[in-house]
């Protein structure tokens, strides 16, 4: 893998990242594949099981952000800070490993505070028109979220 | 015309079972006495039996009295509770919140602890104690612990309580016909928010706020069978809904259930809310139960479980986990909702906000948008708590028996 190449996955991630954070959920969906894949999952030392929170492909993230206006949420924003650890590629796509940490900050007032950690793991496709979002997990260190949240980290 | 503070304080005109007074949600006092005269002698869920499933696994529970326990199940397969409290210094002595452990020691002092409650060795007991003191003299605080309803491990603080099977009475038999497989835990998730704990339970017993799941509608309230639904009052403040079916696919980009359960009709729904803090909640393909424990009077942790079948096919159970998490996850369409509603319940009535009154009164035929469940679980308060929950201070009535009646 080229210098450039890694900079552009590692631009993919940031811009996936950004995109979320503002909201710009049709930019989230241009930077992915059509057979993206979207799924939060979690380890449960209660019940000592895996967990899957959120299991969509595409076309359900679509579903999903279209209905996000049309339910009560909360309101407060979250920034989704990112550090892509690794990039292991070989032939036409990538695995990504990156830190997440997701800060929500409240709108009366303004205070920030830590809303949850974790891992992007991602795969990407390695096109000749650039790097796209091919699958995402993410892997959620954090469990205990309050109210929960209905735009995905 | 808006009110001015006289007509903010004056009492709801309605029946005296119809309204509460706000402070029974953020009174410290009255929170204090909850914990020894509701929860110390109620049957609570603590885990559930596909969470301890071979000898020696352990689950740990914070009861909603602030007691930490320890359930485990013996060699002997028979489920045990325990404080989770060393009888030497009073020490932690579990710390994960699920295992296996042949002997429970404390890493203080190395007590250790069988899963029946002996203590089986206390380092360098004879040279310290000599004969004043011997590991018969350490067991743990065992607490009642019994299997039921569901598989589900209930714990009891107090040990002259009645039996389950008492507590429950019939609440549970609408649900008993499908319960009869073995189920499955496949999601555990928390929820610490700020609200008082009766207004989670509140939640669950009135479908009025089905106007907070406003684009949801379109599944229940704007179907046909909807108002149908009735509640029915159990003795020990328990209360069920009756079920109807749920269209699913009436949502914008969803689809109909594809795995059902056993002995309900498609799509069916059936809600058991149960004393003081507890709701068994089946929804076409799902369990969900929810636990409270409070945490003061304006703080609560909600535990919530999610279960299928024991015999469910990988295919099947990846169906009930996704209808799961679409309604009830941490980033599902409804209980992010019902979350939000609840805090700002919290939010508008925390101390010093003068909120004054809380209204419980709409008559429906004791049908789905009836208050009758929450009148119902407030009567169960007031016999318990020997105080009005419309007048907890009896600043109106000065014999608390008149007044909870």
């Amino acid at each position: 893998m080229t210098m450039d190449q890694r900079q552009q996955i590692e631009e993919l991630v940031y811009r996936s990242s950004l995109a979320l954070d503002e909201g710009d959920f049709k930019g989230f969906l241009r930077l992915c594949d059509d057979s993206f894949r979207y799924s939060v999952v979690a380890f449960s030392p209660e019940i000592r099981k895996e967990m899957t929170w959120l299991d969509l492909d595409k076309a359900g993230m679509d579903t999903l952000f279209t209905n996000l206006p049309r339910h009560n949420s909360d309101h407060s924003p979250l920034a989704r800070h990112v550090t892509v650890y690794t990039v292991a590629g070989s032939g036409d796509r990538a695995d990504v490993v990156s830190a997440l940490q997701v800060f929500r900050t409240t709108l009366d007032g303004g205070g920030t505070g830590l809303f949850a950690v974790g891992r992007y793991h991602d795969t990407v496709a390695l096109g000749v028109g650039g790097p796209s979002l091919l699958k995402r997990v993410v892997r959620m260190v954090t469990r205990e979220m309050g109210a929960g949240y209905h735009i995905p980290l | 015309m808006a009110k001015n503070s006289a007509a903010w304080d004056a009492k709801p005109k309605f029946p005296s079972s119809h309204y509460v007074d706000s402070r029974i949600y953020t009174d410290q006092s009255l929170f204090d006495e909850e914990k020894e005269k509701l929860f110390k002698s109620s049957w609570i869920i603590a885990c559930h039996e596909s969470e301890i499933e071979k000898a020696y696994d352990y689950r740990l529970f914070t009861h909603p009295t602030g007691v930490p326990l320890i359930i485990v199940r013996g060699e002997d397969m028979k489920i045990r509770s325990f404080y989770n409290i060393c009888p030497h210094r009073g020490n932690t002595i579990l710390y994960d919140p699920a295992g296996n452990a042949k002997r429970m020691t404390c890493i203080f002092h190395a007590w250790s602890f069988d899963a029946r409650g002996n203590c089986i060795d206390i380092s360098r007991g004879e040279q310290g104690y000599q004969d004043r003191y011997c590991k018969e003299d350490a067991a743990l605080r065992e607490v009642k612990a019994e299997l039921g309803f569901g598989g589900f491990v209930w714990v009891n603080l107090d040990d002259a309580s009645c039996t389950l099977k008492e507590y429950i009475g019939p609440a549970l038999d609408m649900l008993e016909p499908h319960m009869q497989e073995p189920m499955e835990v496949f999601h555990f998730h928390k929820a610490t928010v700020d609200t008082n704990y009766k207004l989670w339970h509140d939640t669950n017993s009135e479908f009025y706020h089905d106007f907070v799941h406003y684009f949801n509608r379109i599944t229940g309230m704007m179907q046909p069978g909807y108002f149908d639904r009735k509640y029915v009052g159990y003795a020990n403040g328990h209360a069920s809904v009756g079920s109807m079916e749920i269209k699913y696919d009436a949502y914008a980009g969803s689809k109909k259930r594809a795995v059902g359960w056993p002995g309900l009709a498609p799509g069916g729904w059936i809600l058991i809310d149960i004393f003081p803090g507890m709701t068994y909640n089946l929804r076409t393909s799902v369990l969900r139960i929810d636990t409270v424990v409070p945490l003061g009077p304006n703080k609560l942790v909600v535990e919530f479980r999610g279960l299928g079948l024991k015999s469910d096919t990988p295919e099947q159970r990846a169906e009930r986990i996704f209808d799961h998490n679409t309604i009830w996850g941490p980033f599902g369409r409804n209980l992010h909702e019902d979350l939000l509603a609840v805090m700002g319940q919290g939010r508008a009535m925390r101390e010093g906000t003068d909120s004054r009154w809380v209204i419980h009164g709409r008559e429906e035929n004791s049908t789905i948008h009836d208050e009758i469940g929450m009148r119902h679980f407030y009567a169960e308060w007031s016999k318990r708590m020997g105080r009005a929950a419309h007048d907890p201070f009896r600043q109106g009535h000065p014999d608390p028996a008149r007044a909870a009646a």
